[in-house]
């Protein structure tokens, strides 16, 4: 009996093969172009999807320029020179903050920022990727070398928040912390461009 | 305004030999003269360059070229204060044995670009050519730090107070995480290294407290993004002195970078 059985399936396999009728033909060109605009909808729902941001993100390269910088030469010319770190008031509404993360500090190592008024933070690094996190609040922003990086804050009330390094950093990343002080618009003009640049060294 | 003024006096004598495209050259010249007066008018910030040496690939090429043959002759005219080895024995003056050429290579490119001020090395600095640094650098790296009975040293100095050893081993190792002061060896080693930052573990105790002094109070401003200004500044009395004293009595981990 299993004998039989064999030699049944063997026959079946060595069976030649008929020829695809007119209609398995067009059933096949049918399933290629289902799959074909299947894929094109995809194509179309991404591109729906992503096209705002693309065109943001264009529009904001257009505006601010190209955001790369040379993590090595930071410290020789472009925006990030020690002397344009720190808090800044811009001539329209708001403040400018720049900072620089590197192992294992945060350049400057507490800044002073105004309440009530859009702060625009660039922040890049000099060797690897750092995260300063300003506790409480939930922000985080990550400082990637070789980029700027900007985000947009806004602090309602004075205070002091911590500003620890959310992303390990190498062996001396659990001591990198910084400070962010929010103080009142009055009292942030009232002070000198010095205390404004780096509260640690008040 | 004297420069608009002399403008309008020549656009009066235009006006009467050449009439309207004198006037009209007069206009255009002054309203560029005024768009320059506007544009050196806005306040522009001082830029502070704490060094011109960066580690740039070509900058570390240059600084690891060195051949420390012919460096052997020309440190021959750092001997007199650093010892014929690196280890001088005047407390003041840095030991320079073992120490990495990165280095050396960027404190004599900052002598001599006067980022660093010293009365003795601005002028030995300058007389050096960049090949001269880089030998000497590749020199001073493969001096041995061993102990010689031979020669004349000041390290190591013994602690002037044995209680300082437990707050100079806590900052070197642990750091301070409340005043967000990272532990010295993150940087300076045996743990990790930072390009340009020199090994302490064989530094003459006198020499770095002077030096952590000069971080703090900004008279010394050659560190690049300000690392040792704002950790030295928030360092205390009692502190300097327990981190300076410590490493000038050997007391950390002797080693080098791998590189």
């Amino acid at each position: 009996m299993g004998d039989l059985m064999f030699r049944d399936t063997l026959s079946q396999t060595t069976q030649p093969a008929r020829e695809p009728s007119d209609e398995t033909a067009n059933s096949k060109i049918r399933k290629r172009i289902r799959s074909g605009l299947v894929a094109v909808m995809l194509i179309c729902v991404w591109v729906s999807v992503r096209l705002p941001y693309e065109v943001e993100s264009g529009i904001e390269a257009l505006l601010n320029g190209p955001n790369r910088v040379d993590p090595q030469t930071l410290h020789l010319r472009g925006e990030f020179v020690e002397s344009n770190l720190g808090t800044v008031e811009e001539p329209g509404d708001g403040v400018t903050l720049r900072m620089i993360a590197d192992q294992y500090l945060f350049v400057p190592q507490c800044v002073l920022v105004p309440t009530g008024v859009p702060i625009r933070v660039r922040i890049t690094s000099a060797d690897v990727v750092h995260k300063p996190s300003i506790k409480e609040t939930g922000v985080e922003i990550k400082a990637v070398p070789g980029y700027v990086v900007e985000t947009h804050l806004q602090f309602a009330r004075p205070g002091e928040y911590e500003m620890p390094c959310h992303e390990f950093c190498g062996p001396g990343h659990y001591t990198m912390r910084s400070k962010l002080i929010a103080v009142s618009l009055q009292e942030f003009r009232n002070l000198s461009q010095e205390a404004r640049t780096n509260c640690a060294l008040r | 305004m004297l420069c608009a003024r002399r403008l309008a006096g020549t656009r009066n004598a235009l006006n009467g030999q050449i009439g309207l495209p004198g006037i009209a050259l007069g206009v255009v010249s002054f309203l560029l003269a005024s768009a320059n007066l506007m544009g050196s008018d806005a306040p522009e910030p001082p830029v502070r360059i704490p060094s011109n040496v960066a580690w740039t690939a070509e900058t570390i090429a240059k600084a690891y070229s060195g051949n420390a043959l012919r460096g052997l002759l020309v440190a021959r005219r750092c001997d007199r204060c650093h010892g014929r080895e690196g280890f001088s024995s005047n407390p003041r003056v840095p030991n320079l044995a073992n120490m990495d050429r990165l280095v050396v290579w960027k404190q004599l490119d900052d002598f001599r670009s006067g980022k660093r001020s010293s009365d003795v090395m601005q002028s030995i600095a300058s007389s050096l050519s960049l090949q001269d640094t880089a030998d000497i650098a590749a020199y001073y790296w493969i001096m041995p730090i061993a102990w010689d009975p031979a020669d004349d040293r000041a390290f190591p100095q013994p602690l002037s107070d044995p209680r300082l050893e437990a707050v100079a081993v806590r900052l070197i190792t642990a750091g301070d995480g409340s005043r967000g002061l990272p532990p010295c060896q993150a940087c300076h080693g045996s743990v990790g290294w930072v390009s340009g930052a020199p090994s302490l573990a064989t530094q003459n105790a006198t020499y770095l407290l002077e030096q952590i002094e000069a971080f703090a109070s900004g008279q010394r401003r050659n560190d690049i993004n300000m690392r040792m200004r704002s950790i030295a500044a928030q360092l205390t009395g009692e502190e300097r002195r327990a981190l300076a004293e410590s490493y000038g009595a050997g007391l950390s981990p002797i080693s080098s970078p791998q590189k």
